[in-house]
């Protein structure tokens, strides 16, 4: 029976740790507010996916954060006060991203949590955000974020209800009227195809086959087939991952170059999800003439070279360039956006304490915020602020991205 | 549906097929030389890709010695691991040894990230281009893929059965003190299965790469297809494995063809489950009795 | 499987008093439910969110431990029982509107009935083949979860469960939601308790030492196999449960196969023939995740450098383990406990 007290005793030690330091963090002064002479620094959360699946989105936010804070510090902070920014890793994973809110709002005091990257992290933040009631701008993609509408909640990418009329008016314009579906079956696919099955009926569109791969699936060319039957004139792609990629080449295998139509209509097109340089990478030639929607990030000259937003985005990319040595993605402008957002907003502000709730309601008077993914207004039954406008179609020619409508 | 798509789905479920049995070549050989599954085959896998990426993007090398060398550091992966972290565990107790695979794999892929960072890396085929089969296509790099795979389990089942140290391998397994009494070290036994298991497995990074790009997180969808293909087949013989891949990926791609693509892996899965009640050991495996 | 040496060699020198055995864990109950009233800081929200992490962890062990430590199986979809709990309870207190309890009893039933389903049929296949079935079910479950979008809200997941309640009464503050998750976890451990100690386990044991030694002395094998797996995936239901409650959010990716190994290495860590090893095994990994509730006292930026690598410490804390401690947790404590008894009495004793 020894041994079963030992075995007890190790638990109970292993509880007493815990108890212990859960007494010790409960010392108000543990935790750094011993800031310098300029002032008591700003805080502000960011929930972002560092490790796990979706690591590859989560390192150029992180990215853009990091440079952003240093600029705007540089410039002076907020009204002379600086700005921190206190990351939490998620893992990729909704629990995590929720004891990651409870940590930044109850410990560290933030007064908004940017992020999280992904959709399901950033539903699962929801009860503690409303319940902490502390801003949030979201730097995932998912309809749902803003449809189960939150006053609390914002969200910087575009949605796919721009994405799809702005798509299917594209196709439309060029004569499409039987296309094929192509998802992933994880969130952003699974998103995609629901948003465009509902909008499409207003475009006179017909769906003629719908297909899906999984994450991680080495090749497609078993539904390519299945498509390549049903007599659709293009595949529309929902799929951001580098599955993409693999689709693309499968394509190309599967129909040869000599089979390619030369009547403007793309074979493939696609959805902002695409727009990553390791998307041309990955597939190489085959990604020749495949187009998708994005903001204008990707060639900011279609801004017009004498506007704001050009000034805006080359400003942004010449320096994450310099900083980093690779321009930046949609990830990064996605988090260039949510911090300067929330930092317009603190601008906006009187001196002094600041409070959440307020800083939220000067959130939502967002009003031609020139940011990366274009120009934010939001409204109190808007939380993402974005228009048609700020998207464009691209063609990807010889490894590099191009206006669509120019290259036609 | 005609017979250039029927034909072209049965090229899609043999190019996954092949893959999948690549990978379940490497389960096999450690299997039979421990008796163990090892979780860390699928990133011995997203290592052979990586490894030759880095070689051949950020060293320069050219595509063929990038590609040796990704394979052969992927083996010295394999190796370390298992001096490292298989052969202190002296009793060889099979369910503790796949717990360290466990942590193997989620540490590879963890340091795979820290080394070559999060977002996936491309690498140029082989061999451009595809070959038309009776209306059907299939790319040249798909070739190689089968290629390897029909070498890998010719090459194998040779080992094991014709040559004194295949038979080697397989005795340590079944017995490590007469394999000992034979002049075997099963030691060294055990850490050659690694080497080998994880040269395949980078061998089969290699050639599906310039396909699917690989990433520092692919290794556990690889592993679960190639452990699926291993026990569909039968554990414990090289061919047993390439059968059981090969079966899985027809089962795929036929599922796509007449079912639906969004179940195919729910379809492959419930196969798989229905087999194993029928036919508990496999395909092609031989049931085993149970030592009392 | 390395168990059987380590039983021969302290049970002769199995001695004790009842009284201290329960005194033990009476302290550590004392402890573990004194927890809320202990830490009171400004982040004692978030500690106690994640020790209530700990506790559905060590649930679901717990059950995995049964089958594991005590009738030698392993399971490598019990995350996939988890989320059927996890959603179960969601659909029927968030979309149906019933009470929290109906909730649990609806979990409970579904994962029993699952349970079952796939433990009947699964008692032929032994060691790997079990395993490729446990987790063929697993990802056909998760498959499942995502394509049944109407119920479980696809891969956007199902938002907007309430907290648990009952009667009048609701879990909503986090020492609430703590007490109620490590309750259930002792509630758990109590059952498994009175069934490694009773006549169950014994057969179980005989079934971990030789299926067909244990056939030979007349147990019922089918029927211990399928009741011992059914507790486990209940135990795995009703941590859904609460972990559903507990979040309010649930989606299809936290149920993955990566989980079910994790849960599994933790039951193994924990050591064989043992509760409080593996329940000591899921506190220390899942608390390997959230160093700061450990070491609150860390400065910002080392934390930021912990959590980069918290997966490559993660795997090698598993491997270390198994390579140091061969009999896991558990079986280090008897065998410290021998050396301290040893040293006590004079070497004699031990023998």
């Amino acid at each position: 029976m020894k041994r079963r007290i030992l075995r007890v005793c190790v638990a109970a030690a292993l509880l007493a740790t815990t108890v212990l330091t859960g007494c010790s963090s409960g010392d108000p002064e543990s935790s750094g507010t011993d800031e310098g002479a300029q002032g008591e620094a700003i805080r502000i959360g960011a929930v972002l996916s560092l490790t796990g699946s979706y690591a590859g989105l989560g390192a150029p936010e992180k990215n853009a954060i990091d440079l952003e804070v240093a600029r705007i510090n540089d410039a002076g902070g907020v009204n002379g006060r600086p700005i921190e920014v206190l990351i939490e890793d998620d893992a990729t994973d909704a629990a995590a991203a929720q004891a990651a809110v409870t940590k930044l709002v109850d410990q560290e005091g933030v007064v908004a949590i940017l992020g999280a990257t992904g959709t399901g992290q950033t539903m699962g933040m929801r009860a503690d955000i409303e319940r902490a009631q502390v801003p949030q701008v979201s730097m995932a993609g998912g309809s749902v974020i803003t449809d189960e509408f939150s006053k609390w909640v914002f969200q910087t990418p575009w949605p796919n209800r721009l994405v799809v009329p702005f798509t299917a008016a594209y196709l439309e314009g060029l004569g499409v009227t039987k296309i094929a579906l192509l998802s992933d079956s994880g969130g952003y696919g699974a998103d995609g195809i629901a948003v465009t099955k509902a909008m499409l009926g207003d475009f006179g569109i017909e769906v003629v086959a719908e297909e899906t791969y999984n994450a991680g699936d080495a090749d497609m060319t078993a539904q390519l087939t299945k498509i390549r039957g049903a007599g659709a004139e293009t595949i529309w792609m929902w799929g951001a991952g580098s599955e993409a990629a693999t689709v693309l080449q499968n394509w190309n295998d599967l129909t040869g170059t000599e089979l390619k139509r030369d009547d403007g209509i793309p074979d493939i097109i696609g959805a902002p999800g695409n727009a990553r340089v390791e998307l041309i990478d990955g597939a190489g030639e085959a990604a020749n003439g495949f187009e998708f929607s994005a903001g204008r990030i990707l060639l900011p000259e279609s801004y017009g070279e004498d506007s704001e937003a050009f000034d805006v985005a080359t400003d942004f990319i010449t320096r994450y360039e310099a900083e980093y040595g690779s321009k930046p993605d949609i990830f990064a402008g996605h988090a260039y956006d949510a911090l300067n957002i929330v930092v317009e907003a603190l601008q906006r502000m009187p001196e002094g304490d600041i409070d959440p709730v307020a800083l939220r309601d000067e959130i939502e008077a967002t009003t031609g915020f020139v940011g990366i993914g274009g120009t934010f207004t939001f409204l109190p039954d808007d939380h993402n602020g974005l228009t048609e406008n700020d998207l464009v179609m691209y063609r990807i020619v010889d490894g590099e991205w191009t206006l669509a409508e120019e290259a036609q | 549906m005609g017979a250039p798509e029927l034909l072209q789905f049965a090229l899609a479920g043999l190019k996954n097929g092949s893959i999948y049995a690549l990978v379940a070549l490497g389960f096999t050989i450690v299997y039979a030389s421990t008796g163990v599954i090892n979780f860390a085959q699928g990133e011995f896998v997203m290592l052979g890709g990586m490894l030759s990426v880095w070689a051949y993007a950020d060293l320069g090398l050219p595509l063929p010695l990038a590609g040796l060398v990704g394979v052969l550091a992927t083996a010295c992966v394999g190796i370390v691991f298992e001096l490292l972290a298989i052969r202190p565990r002296k009793d060889g107790d099979p369910l503790a040894l796949i717990i360290i695979t466990v942590g193997g794999s989620m540490l590879l892929s963890s340091l795979a990230r820290h080394a070559f960072g999060p977002t996936e890396r491309a690498l140029p085929r082989f061999s451009e281009g595809s070959i038309q089969i009776l209306g059907a296509s299939l790319e040249r790099q798909s070739l190689w893929i089968m290629g390897i795979a029909a070498i890998a389990v010719g090459v194998l089942s040779l080992m094991y059965s014709r040559t004194r140290f295949g038979k080697a391998m397989r005795a340590c397994a079944i017995d490590r003190n007469a394999a000992r009494l034979v002049g075997i070290d099963p030691k060294w036994m055990v850490t050659v299965s690694f080497a080998l298991a994880a040269a395949l497995g980078g061998l089969a990074g290699l050639v599906t790469t310039p396909l699917t790009q690989t990433a520092f997180n692919v290794g556990p969808s690889f592993g679960v297809k190639g452990f699926a293909a291993a026990i569909l087949g039968g554990l414990g013989n090289p061919f047993a494995a390439v059968v059981g891949g090969l079966v899985l990926g027809m089962l795929e791609s036929l599922s796509v063809a007449f079912i639906s693509s969004t179940y195919k892996d729910a379809i492959s899965l419930v196969v798989l489950l229905l087999m194993l009640f029928v036919r508990p050991q496999g395909l092609l495996g031989r049931g085993k009795r149970e030592k009392v | 499987m390395g168990s059987a040496k380590t039983q021969s060699g302290p049970r002769a020198s199995l001695t004790g008093l009842p009284v201290r055995r329960y005194l033990g864990v009476v302290v550590v109950g004392a402890l573990v439910a004194a927890m809320p009233l202990l830490i009171t800081g400004s982040d004692s929200r978030y500690v106690l969110k994640i020790l209530t992490f700990v506790g559905i962890n060590t649930l679901i062990v717990t059950g995995l431990a049964l089958l594991f430590g005590y009738a030698g199986q392993v399971s490598l979809g019990h995350a996939a029982f988890y989320g059927l709990g996890a959603y179960t309870s969601a659909y029927v207190t968030a979309t149906l509107g019933w009470p929290f309890l109906a909730g649990v009893a609806a979990s409970i039933a579904g994962t029993a009935l699952g349970g079952v389903a796939l433990a009947l049929p699964s008692l032929r296949l032994k060691g790997h083949y079990l395993a490729m079935a446990t987790l063929a079910f697993g990802e056909i479950m998760r498959i499942a979860f995502v394509e049944a979008a109407p119920i479980t809200g696809g891969p956007d997941g199902f938002s907007g469960i309430p907290f648990a309640s009952i009667g009048s009464f609701a879990f909503d503050t986090p020492a609430r939601v703590y007490w109620l998750a490590w309750g259930a976890t002792a509630l758990a451990l109590l059952i498994s308790w009175n069934i490694v100690s009773g006549r169950p386990g014994r057969s179980m044991l005989a079934l971990h030492g030789s299926e067909l030694g244990a056939l030979a002395s007349g147990v019922d094998l089918v029927g211990l196999k399928v009741r011992v797996f059914t507790i486990s995936a209940v135990f795995a239901g009703v941590a859904g449960s609460l972990y559903a409650h507990t979040v309010g959010f649930v989606s299809p990716s936290t149920f993955s196969l990566h989980l079910s190994v994790i849960l599994v290495a933790m039951a193994v860590l924990g050591g064989t023939r043992s509760l409080a090893g593996p329940a000591a095994a899921a506190i220390l990994l899942t608390l390997v995740s959230s160093p700061d509730v450990v070491l609150p006292a860390l400065p910002r930026e080392t934390l930021e450098v912990i959590q980069d690598w918290e997966a490559d410490v993660y795997g090698l804390v598993i491997i270390l383990v198994i390579l140091f401690l061969p009999d896991g947790l558990s079986g280090a404590a008897r065998r410290l406990s021998a050396r301290v008894r040893g040293a006590r009495s004079g070497p004699g004793d031990t023998a």
